[in-house]
């Protein structure tokens, strides 16, 4: 589903990302790692579209990224690092709104977020306004928004930083059934205990690859008992 | 290739975002009506109450007669002056705006038909209250010497009229449309083209930048919503609100200071809607050059104050230097400017307007359509 080659963001002399290749899979649940300013999110804002390399090629959902942006849009779903929800609208009216951009009616958006609602207990928050809705909640409506156009494709950028334990079980459910449903989830996240939930992940170091394989591969492969010490060895470097 | 459905979900989102703003609500429905009243009463062009003093050397019969002309106008409030005064100690004191001399044996020049002379002297800080007093002085001293000459000679009050008081300007064709200088007739369709600007492009432009400053932006760059359809949903509402703003200060313009607009008033809405292109194209300029609200502000405002200073605003663009007005031509609300006030006050048919029109809209399309190009879905 998604194929770089030699992918490289340059702002200015400094590079972001470095020559990044990677592969994924449909149904695959492909996991980001990395430190602050590793170049998780540049990398999942090329994809997304918003952000053009500087060179390197990227294929997502089967189209070039460089010639047809505008089709791979309305086969991914992006829920932000920092997530964008309208604050002074309801949360019925966000929904409405997101669903309208990806040619959704009204009845449509509701009813295809209905079964996110109600998994996430969060019917009651409807009609309230966002900006009166729990931080938590308003995290789990940020995901629910990338998700009810049911794209192929779905970049999530941290999407568990900052909310409870619970909502993270959550989230991961949700995660899994996606990618057993057939879609591809791209994830990026600071939590190691998250990376084991993950087919496959990616651990980047100053924009470069520093190991790409399934939790299991990597942890034998440098001889640690968890991804935890993995990350330490090979995300923070020498 | 536009969605329909797109923009109608954008446009219920706006209208929904306004709405819910109590901010936004003052600045659409209040905001005008207050401009109106504040510029309309206080910035006021309309000479009044002028402080005038006399230092009459003369003290004769004819001398207490002229002051006692000017006694019985409301331009003029006479304040006393000491016989040690001069003209520039009065005026650097700030207790008169203007002094008239009469010097001594201005009466006995006077019934000798000897050449009498008067002096006026005008504090020249602010200008235009300057101007419009020394012609009002220059009417009232007319009126009494005619009144006080009627049976003597002739040829003397020709002299007089023609040498010591006006020099020969006539005032009568400035008030042709504005007979009693009344300032609100020129300045209220002034503040309907300000509102018209104000609305249009800096809340157009604050608008798109609180989606930037917000993610919101962003994550409609990840939609399949394009550039055009964004831009359409964005802004046809700050559209729609600038024609409300217009009609709401038209009614209160008639309502507060009775003027009415006495011209084509679909036509001032076609012409606005030509300038609104304009005027929004520069909203989407300042958003795509701004990254937080305080800046667009910012370029807001730096554009309103170029656009105000030259846009005849208060001073008439006709009474600047050669090199002002070759800037001021590029200044699309000095052409809006005059062409409301044509309609408004003139009655000015669409046919009259027709060179304008064309220059609005190679404003509006140059605007509009660079401003499109140069808003980027990527950022
Ligand atoms: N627009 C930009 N201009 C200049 N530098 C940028 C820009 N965007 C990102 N960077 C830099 O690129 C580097 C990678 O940033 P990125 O946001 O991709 O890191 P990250 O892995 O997502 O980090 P975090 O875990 O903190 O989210 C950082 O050093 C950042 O400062
Ligand atoms: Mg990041």
């Amino acid at each position: 589903m998604i194929r770089t080659v030699d992918l490289t963001k340059r702002f200015g002399s400094f590079t972001a990302v470095d020559k990044l290749n990677l592969e994924i899979g449909r149904g695959e649940i492909f996991g980001f790692l990395g430190a602050n300013g590793a170049g998780k999110t540049t990398t999942i804002r090329i994809l997304c579209g918003l952000t053009r390399p500087t060179s390197g090629r990227a294929e997502v959902a089967g189209l070039d990224l460089a010639r047809r942006s505008e089709q791979v849009k309305r086969s991914i779903g992006y829920m932000s690092q920092r997530f964008a929800l309208y604050e002074d609208l309801k949360l019925r009216e966000n929904l409405v709104f997101y669903g309208g951009l990806y040619r959704l009616g009204p009845q449509t958006s509701l009813n295809k977020a209905k079964p996110y609602l109600e998994r996430f207990a969060m019917e009651r928050y409807t009609d309230e306004l966002v900006r009166e809705i729990p931080p938590g909640y308003k995290q789990r409506l940020a995901l629910i928004c990338a998700l009810t156009h049911d794209p192929p494709v779905v970049f999530l950028d941290e999407p568990t930083s900052g909310v409870d334990p619970q909502a993270r079980r959550e989230f991961w459910s949700v995660i899994s059934d996606l990618a057993a449903s057939g879609k591809t989830v791209i994830v990026s996240t600071h939590y190691m205990e998250e990376a084991e939930y993950c087919h496959r992940v990616l651990i980047m170091r100053d924009g470069i690859s520093a190991a790409q394989g399934s939790p299991a591969e990597l942890k034998a492969a440098h001889g640690v008992g968890s991804m935890q010490e993995l990350f330490l060895l090979l995300a923070s470097g020498e | 290739m536009i969605s329909f459905s797109a923009i109608v979900s954008f446009l219920r989102k706006e209208f929904l975002q306004i709405l819910r703003s109590r901010e936004m609500l003052v600045m659409i429905f209040v905001f005008p009506i207050v401009e109106l009243l504040f510029l309309g009463f206080a910035v006021s062009n309309e000479v009044r109450h002028v402080r005038l003093a006399f230092l009459d050397y003369d003290r004769s019969a004819e001398s207490r007669e002229l002051v006692s002309a000017f006694s019985s106008t409301d331009r003029f409030d006479i304040v006393p002056a000491e016989i040690s005064d001069t003209p520039y100690t009065i005026l650097q004191s700030w207790r008169a705006q203007a002094v008239v001399v009469i010097p001594a044996h201005f009466g006995r020049d006077l019934n000798r038909l000897d050449g009498p002379a008067l002096q006026i002297v005008l504090d020249g800080v602010d200008g235009n209250t300057a101007t419009i007093s020394s012609a009002y002085c220059s009417g009232i001293i007319q009126s009494f010497i005619r009144k006080e000459l009627k049976s003597r000679d002739p040829r003397l009050l020709a002299m007089l009229t023609g040498q010591t008081l006006t020099g020969g300007v006539d005032l009568r064709h400035r008030m042709w449309f504005n007979p009693d200088l009344r300032s609100s007739l020129f300045i209220i369709p002034g503040i309907v083209a300000v509102l018209v600007t104000i609305t249009s492009m800096l809340l157009s432009a604050m608008s798109l930048v609180r989606e930037k400053e917000i993610g919101t932006l962003e994550q409609l760059m990840v939609t399949p919503v394009s550039k055009i359809e964004l831009l359409i949903g964005k802004l046809v509402p700050f559209w729609l609100i600038s024609f409300v703003q217009m009609a709401i200060s038209l009614v209160f313009a008639f309502l507060i200071f009775g003027v009415r607009p006495t011209g084509n008033i679909p036509a001032l809405f076609l012409f606005s809607n030509v300038y609104l292109f304009t005027t929004l194209g520069l909203g989407i300029f300042i958003s795509t050059w701004s990254s937080s609200q305080q800046q667009a502000m910012f370029f807001a405002w730096f554009c309103m104050v170029f656009m105000l200073l030259l846009g005849g605003m208060f001073i008439p663009v006709a009474n600047m230097p050669a090199a002002i007005r070759a800037i001021a031509a590029i200044n699309p609300m000095n052409h809006f400017m005059v062409v409301v006030r044509e309609l408004v006050i003139k009655g000015a048919g669409f046919h009259e307007l027709h060179n304008e029109f064309l220059i609005l809209l190679a404003f509006g399309t140059v605007c509009l359509g660079g401003s499109v190009i140069a808003f980027r879905k990527r950022v």
